[in-house]
């Protein structure tokens, strides 16, 4: 018989079980909110009362926003050119010049904005966002980094093409309509200081990066720039370059910083040189103040009311859903295989 | 020794008698044995009539690793499990990444990206999703790599004493060549597949633990040849050379022969040790290795776990191509509408300041990206492919994955399904179903080891026709058992077992009395026909020792337990002799032969040489085949007393079996020997040669009793199944057991109860099924009448066995026994094979869409394992096969129910709810990407930052809903156990259906609608930028979706808190981290947005806007239509709680 040794009780080995946590056994303390009829009829009152004030203080805002727009686009047309806009458009000897009144409806406190807008134009569209080139804005180091600017990148200065400063269809399409202001003969005064972002002008747009071979090709997209005078200083084309997010925009064009009286008539000189006649596009003047929520727009003053007016609603249903067909909270009778029985 | 092939292929011709240990092979008792199943399973391999002829053999010399592998390189023993290496890390794991279409989706997006007419976004853009899921996929893979490394290398580098030039040196695994002789001590690891030459016992026996290899923890024993035995490897030379086998994975079978000193020897499956093995209560060994590293068999095992798709993910992909329908519909859209564009503005395009057709910038005036119309259209339907890709969640494949992994964390962890009896965790084997688990319909059960423990208890006797079954009595007083004197010590039987008076009294009485003879026959017969290898083991009392009989069938021990209980001790077993200690006189019996049990014969037979000269044989079986071979004309109505007892012993659930035996006379016995020892060294056939052999012996028996021995239920088996009926979940015992043990199992387990009626299928032919099918549909029918009086209708049970199931399926009768069934409560099968149990899984498989589950622990449910949608092994007394098939693991029965009812019904829901979580989030940032498409001129300009856009769903979004899936809670574990009804909800598919799905699809559609359309009319005629939107929809969105997520949150843990408002946060920094680059064109725009009113607003009041038709619809149903499990959380929270404590089943009384 072999000398046989305790090999087989070996196996008490450490125990597997696992170690008890409250994480490992899913046990984490919880918060368990069960919406009960009054946790519902509660919050849809609170959304309520908090949108029906919300809806009413931005109607208001909205309301005391002075806004007037004048459309010129086919006003500043020459009769003799109205068959033919692009004839009078495009070339640069036609006189652009052109007058009209605006009156002031009520009086608008300053800063009174100055916006241009333009309708139709997609400056969202692919092919358009995609040309420019943020860093030659940035910095003259990367003045010929225009890769991404196709195909307003290079002008072909007698067989040998150089980068244009700045590159791109959006600052080579640049808005180039101006306005003149008079009231009672008095010229008002337009800040275009400003108008661009801070950041803008301090970080995205550098200070020794000066215009050059901008509008050299033949076709003519919109605006020149002075080529002595660097980016950062050039503010409407900076304002341009901050590319709109919806084919309807405005942009600033300046600041008026006194005030106007109701019915004030102004009358407007403005040069029209920019061309959407090309795509049906309108050309709007729009002198605006502003409020805390921004221009003129009742939007969503009406839609906070909606809501809160639907809330009020529902917060009424559901009263009366819970006292004519109330249940008990967690009544074992309704549940399904309970109420199968009964039946 | 020099060899040619004209001697190999003479092995066939034995000219020696080889010792019978070549028989010692696994064997079994009957019936509920799975071990005989299992065998079976492997017979086909190890017993095939293959001749080992050259071309698949391999040969060692003995002794001589040189000449060995000259002519064929074998596998070294060194082993590689880690797939990498440091060069081939990078192209491998690339490759098998790839291999999956999530990642070729992404790259496909990707390289349309790199064409210049379509880059949508960035290089970088465009290929952070990508590169982020292979990195992080990389990243794992080379962790799990690295320790795979790790651990070959320690494994490598472990020391074996290998004999080198006559002496024993240590050597390194990996150095170990075939054909070397190693040395092992006891408690070494074996370190490649070895053939025994000898053994520090005389008789060459060695035990060795084979946990490592199949997981089971009982002592093997394995033998080294007589012939080799005597052979001290330093001093004798051995020449020789083992034929064996190419290498295969079958580690319950092996077949060689060897040739040593010029006689040939064969060798099977007990002489081989196999790599991982443990030598156990053996001093040393010495052996041959024949098989090495990557050769061995337990190398050639380690495969992973089967792999099976959840349902739900089945029915997601439809949802999936729904998706990519609307996913093309959006690009269709797109791109006729940008088509219709063009058209209209032909003519302009060229002067367009925004568009611009020509390049004038080169000598030659050139179109710039434009080729016409048509293409046009077609770029723009690719473009809009790239930008609207997420539509199709593909990232949802790589969450799905990481909360399973989550949701297997929990499950394994859990408290409540970890065994204390076999130390074992619950084990998550396949990790793509868990959520399956929340839907079963049909949970189908083995009996043996499964409902009950598989730990058997000798309890009555049936001697001669006299029935022994009366009050058991634990010892009286200090007396303790039966013990016996070795050499001052006392030894006793590990296990007590509880005695009959009288029969323990009659026992002792030898063979004085008629009874007595008999009584001495029946308790010799079952401590000697048996495989039971008794090893001593000490006790803290140095006087005194424990004999345990370790061995491969539960029953057999029991059998052997019960005898020493009577004063017949086994206590030592040899290949050639065993010693029994009979009533203090000890006796040594040469066993002269033995014939293993098989499923054919289903009995066993060993041949005995009594100590006065005789020879006995005593066969052992089940009642069926042993009644055969009995000898009738003797002895009639002692075997028809046998027969009523075994009938009223199976009816109280016990297993039972026959003992027969029959003296041989010399001619008889000489002529059994030749034939043996022919068949025993037989290279082919043997198996077959050998079972033709017992056949001729196995006759004309004289009866001697019969056994029962009971297996008791595992603890909370009939709680379980109540919960699980209650789940209306219907519950199949399909087992191999006797109808009479089915039926009373079925009792004591509560699955049969007193109000059932039973209809009972028992036919032979097909005939008599399609009659008695007909007859129980009608009686069946009759029960079930609708609307019956009320609750209490008497439900139907169906007991069938496997012969008439042989008739019923797989021909036109399988649809009567499926609409039968599925009217039946419980349908009990009986006497059923293990493809017979797969049989009828698919029998329901095929014929609904409910989901089935099987669970079993030994090797014959395998095949029902494999077949079921869930698979459950138990890992219990039986060896591995069936954990090893299965998807999932555990210890007991009862785990089901927490499996079930509250993992699977929790791992469901979150599943379900992450699915559809997805499907919105992905599919709203789309449709704003998309709204904002109709006004920019069709030409996909995204307003959202390319960078915000990648990141929303890595990044934005991703963590709060793994987390939500993974650890939200829609019931408390309490009412789920407490109201198993409850699990209801997953099998009516509550959590993810198709109206849940369009319900989504028009909730994400007005969630978009507010989301793009506020803001477009609050800004339209205004200056706000591009940039600036962007950044407002960005956020929108991120909140919104997060807000939707936290309204559906249950259970608010700190975890949940942390990641939904983390998110939040992480959005905002990242926004603000893209709008501080000076190079992006969207720079400082956050910063002025956040500067104005009207931002605050607007997010706000679409936030809001968005959840307030959810929130009302939700709310509504809460109220007038409330599902269970919003009652049963109520009720949870709110009082009720008298009427849950009341109910609640305790389903682990053991559990404090």
């Amino acid at each position: 018989m072999n000398p046989v040794t305790n090999g087989a009780l070996k196996s008490k080995k450490t125990s597997k079980k696992p170690e008890y946590s409250r994480f490992t056994q899913q046990e984490l303390p919880a918060w368990k909110p069960i919406l009960t009829p009054g946790w519902v009829i509660t919050s849809f009152l609170a959304i309520a009362f908090l949108f029906i004030p919300i809806g009413l203080v931005s109607l208001f805002a909205s309301e005391r926003v002075v806004e007037i727009v004048y459309r010129y686009d086919q006003d500043c047309v020459p009769e003799m050119y109205r068959g033919n806009v692009s004839a009078y458009i495009r070339n640069s000897l036609t006189n652009k010049t052109c007058i009209g009144n605006i009156t002031v409806p009520k009086k608008m406190d300053p800063p009174i904005f100055v916006y241009y807008q333009l309708d139709n134009f997609y400056q969202n569209h692919r092919r358009y966002v995609k040309s420019r080139s943020d860093k030659q804005l940035r910095s003259a180091a990367y003045e010929s980094s225009t890769k991404e600017c196709e195909p307003e990148a290079r002008f072909n200065k007698s067989g040998d093409p150089v980068p244009i400063v700045p590159c791109g269809l959006i600052a080579w399409s640049l808005f180039n309509d101006t306005y003149n202001l008079i009231k009672k003969d008095k010229v008002l005064n337009i800040n275009k200081k400003g108008i661009a972002w801070k950041s803008d002008t301090k970080v995205k747009f550098g200070s020794n990066v000066y215009p050059k071979n901008f509008q050299s090709n033949d076709l003519i997209g919109g605006g020149k720039l002075n080529e002595s005078i660097p980016l950062s200083k050039q503010e409407d084309l900076i304002v341009w370059m901050r590319t709109a997010a919806l084919p309807t925009f405005r942009k600033l064009y300046g600041k008026i910083n006194t005030s106007l009286e109701a019915h004030d008539t102004i009358t407007v000189v403005l040069e029209n040189n920019y061309n959407t006649y090309s795509f049906g596009g309108q050309k709007k003047l729009v002198l605006s103040t502003t409020s805390w929520i921004g221009g003129k727009n009742d939007f969503l003053g009406i839609a906070y009311l909606t809501v809160g007016g639907i809330c009020l609603f529902m917060a009424l249903n559901f009263i009366l859903l819970y006292v004519f067909k109330p249940r008990p909270l967690g009544d074992p009778s309704y549940l399904s295989w309970n109420r199968k029985a009964v039946n | 020794m020099s060899l040619d092939d004209a001697q190999i292929v003479n092995v066939n011709n034995p000219q020696q008698p080889s010792s019978p240990d070549t028989t010692l092979q696994r064997h079994v008792l009957d019936l509920g044995s799975k071990r005989s199943r299992d065998s079976e399973r492997y017979s086909s391999i190890s017993m095939s009539h293959r001749e080992i002829n050259d071309g698949d053999a391999r040969l060692v010399h003995v002794n001589d690793a040189l000449k060995t592998n000259e002519r064929f390189e074998f596998a070294g023993n060194s082993i590689k499990t880690a797939k990498y290496s440091l060069f081939s890390f990078l192209p491998r794991n690339l490759f098998e990444q790839f291999h999956r279409v999530a990642y070729i989706y992404f790259l496909i997006i990707a390289i349309l990206n790199q064409l210049p007419q379509l880059a949508v976004f960035g290089r970088g853009a465009s290929i952070l999703p990508l590169s982020f899921v292979l990195l992080v996929t990389a990243v794992k893979d080379a962790y799990e790599d690295w320790r795979r490394h790790r651990s070959d290398r320690i494994e490598n580098n472990r020391m074996a004493s290998v004999l080198v030039s006559d002496r024993f040196q240590q050597k390194k695994w990996k150095d170990i060549q075939v054909g070397e002789i190693i040395r092992f001590s006891a408690d070494d690891t074996i370190p490649c597949d070895t053939v025994l030459l000898s053994t520090s016992d005389p008789t060459g026996v060695a035990y060795i633990q084979t946990i490592n290899l199949d997981g089971e923890s009982n002592l093997k024993t394995r033998y080294a040849k007589q012939e080799t035995l005597c052979k001290t490897p330093e001093k004798d030379v051995i020449n020789g050379f083992i034929k064996c086998e190419k290498p295969n994975r079958n580690i319950y079978g092996f077949m060689a022969t060897m040739e040593i000193d010029g006689k040939h020897l064969s060798l099977g499956p007990s002489n081989i040790v196999l790599r991982g093995c443990v030598l156990k209560n053996t001093n040393w060994a010495v052996g041959v290795a024949v098989y090495c590293g990557r050769e061995t068999k337990a190398m050639l095992n380690s495969s992973g776990a089967p792999s099976k798709r959840s349902r739900l993910e089945t029915r997601m992909n439809r949802e999936i191509i729904l998706l990519s329908v609307f996913l093309v519909a959006l690009c269709m859209a797109v791109s006729v509408c940008a088509g219709v564009w063009l058209k209209r503005h032909e003519n302009e395009l060229e002067v367009l300041q925004f568009y611009r057709k020509k390049d004038y910038s080169e000598p030659e005036v050139e179109n710039y990206n434009y080729s016409g119309i048509g293409m046009e259209i077609f770029f723009t339907f690719l473009m809009s492919v790239i930008v609207f890709q997420i539509m199709i969640p593909i990232s949802l494949y790589i969450s799905m994955e990481l909360v399973r992994v989550g949701q297997a964390y929990f499950m394994i962890r859990d408290n409540k399904m970890y065994d204390e009896t076999s130390n074992s965790r619950f084990q998550c084997r396949a990790l793509n179903i868990n959520e399956d688990l929340g839907q079963i319909k049909y949970v189908f059960s083995d009996k043996t080891g499964t409902l009950t423990e598989n730990k058997m208890e000798f309890k009555y006797a049936s001697i001669f026709g006299v029935d022994y079954s009366g009050e058991k009595t634990n010892f009286e007083g200090e007396q303790r058992g039966y013990s016996i004197q070795v050499n001052g010590q006392v030894w006793r039987p590990k296990m007590k077992v509880e005695v009959d008076k009288e029969l323990l009294e009659l026992s002792k009485d030898g063979n004085n009395t008629e009874a007595g003879k008999h009584i001495y026959d029946f308790f010799l017969a079952l401590a000697a026909c048996n495989t039971i290898v008794p090893i001593v083991v000490d006790t803290p009392d140095p006087a005194e020792k424990l004999v345990d009989y370790q061995g491969e069938s539960p029953d057999e021990q029991a059998l052997v337990y019960a005898a020493a209980a009577y004063g017949f001790m086994l206590m030592e077993r040899t290949s050639g002799h065993i010693v029994i200690d009979i009533q203090g006189e000890r006796q040594r019996f040469n066993v002269l032969g033995m014939h293993e049990f098989d499923s054919d014969r289903k009995r066993m037979s060993v041949i005995l040489g009594f100590p006065d000269g005789s020879v006995k044989v005593i066969v052992k079986g089940a009642d069926n085949s042993m009644f055969n071979i009995i000898d009738k004309t003797l002895n009639l109505d002692i075997l028809k007393a046998t027969e009523g007892h075994l009938q009223s012993y199976s009816s109280i659930g016990l297993r039972t079996l026959v003992v027969g035996m029959r003296e041989l006379g010399v001619p008889e016995f000489e002529r059994w020997q030749s034939s043996y020892e022919t068949a025993s060294t037989a290279v082919m056939g043997r198996v077959a040669l050998l079972r033709k052999v017992a056949i001729n012996l196995e006759n004309n028996l004289e009866i001697v009793g019969a056994s029962a021995i009971e297996d008791r239920l595992q603890k909370g088996v009939p709680e379980a199944i109540e919960s699980l009926r209650k789940a209306d979940m219907k519950v199949w015992v399909l087992t191999g057991d006797k109808q009479e043990t089915a039926i009373s199992i079925g009792y004591s387990s509560r699955l049969l109860t007193s109000n059932m009626h039973q209809v009972v299928i028992n036919s032979n032919s097909k005939m008599s099924s399609k009659t008695s099918l007909e007859d129980a549909l009608i009686t069946c029918r009759n029960f079930l009448v609708p609307g019956g009086s009320d609750g209490n209708t008497t439900s139907v049970a169906l007991i069938i066995d496997g012969t008439s199931l042989v008739y019923i399926l797989d021909t036109e009768l399988e649809e009567q026994l499926f609409e039968l069934a599925s009217n039946c409560a419980v349908v009990l099968c009986c006497r059923v094979a293990p493809l017979q149990k797969a049989g009828i899984v698919a029998l329901i498989k095929k014929r609904t869409d409910d989901m089935t589950l099987a669970i079993g622990d030994g090797a014959n449910d395998v095949s029902m394992i494999q077949m079921a949608d869930v698979g459950i092994g138990i890992s219990g007394q039986e060896g591995r096969q069936a954990v090893m098939a299965s998807d999932f693991a555990m210890g007991q029965f009862r785990f089901l129910v927490p499996l079930l009812l509250v993992h699977g019904h929790w791992n469901y829901h979150r599943m379900g709810y992450m699915i559809l979580y997805n499907f919105y989030r992905n599919a709203v940032f789309v449709l704003v990407l998309f709204w904002y498409v109709l006004f920019t001129g069709f030409t996909l300009t995204t307003a959202i930052t390319e960078w915000s856009s990648v990141l929303y769903s890595i990044l934005y979004t991703s963590v709060p809903t793994i987390v939500v899936a993974i650890l939200d809670k829609d019931s408390s574990r309490r009412s789920l156990m407490a109201y198993p009804q409850l699990y209801g909800a997953g099998q009516r598919h509550e959590s993810y259906n198709s109206t849940l799905f369009w319900l989504t699809i028009a909730d994400t559609l007005w969630q978009s609608i507010v989301v793009f359309y506020v803001p477009l009319f609050a800004y339209w005629k205004s200056d706000i930028d591009g940039s600036s939107l962007g950044d407002l929809w960005t956020l929108a969105v991120v909140f919104l979706v997060n807000i939707h997520l936290a309204m559906d949150v249950i259970r608010w843990t700190w975890v949940s808190h942390a990641s939904i408002w983390g998110s939040i946060i992480a959005t905002c920094i990242c926004v603000v981290i893209i709008d501080v680059i000076p190079v992006l064109p969207g720079y400082w725009a956050i910063f002025d947005l956040a500067s104005k009113g009207s931002f605050w607003v607007c997010l706000l009041g679409m936030s809001i806007a968005a959840v307030v038709p959810r929130f009302g619809v939700k709310m509504f149903i809460q109220h007038c239509k409330p599902s269970d499990i919003q009652i049963a959380r109520e009720a949870d929270k709110f009082g009720s709680s008298m009427e849950l404590a009341r109910q609640e089943i305790e389903l682990n009384p053991s559990r404090r």
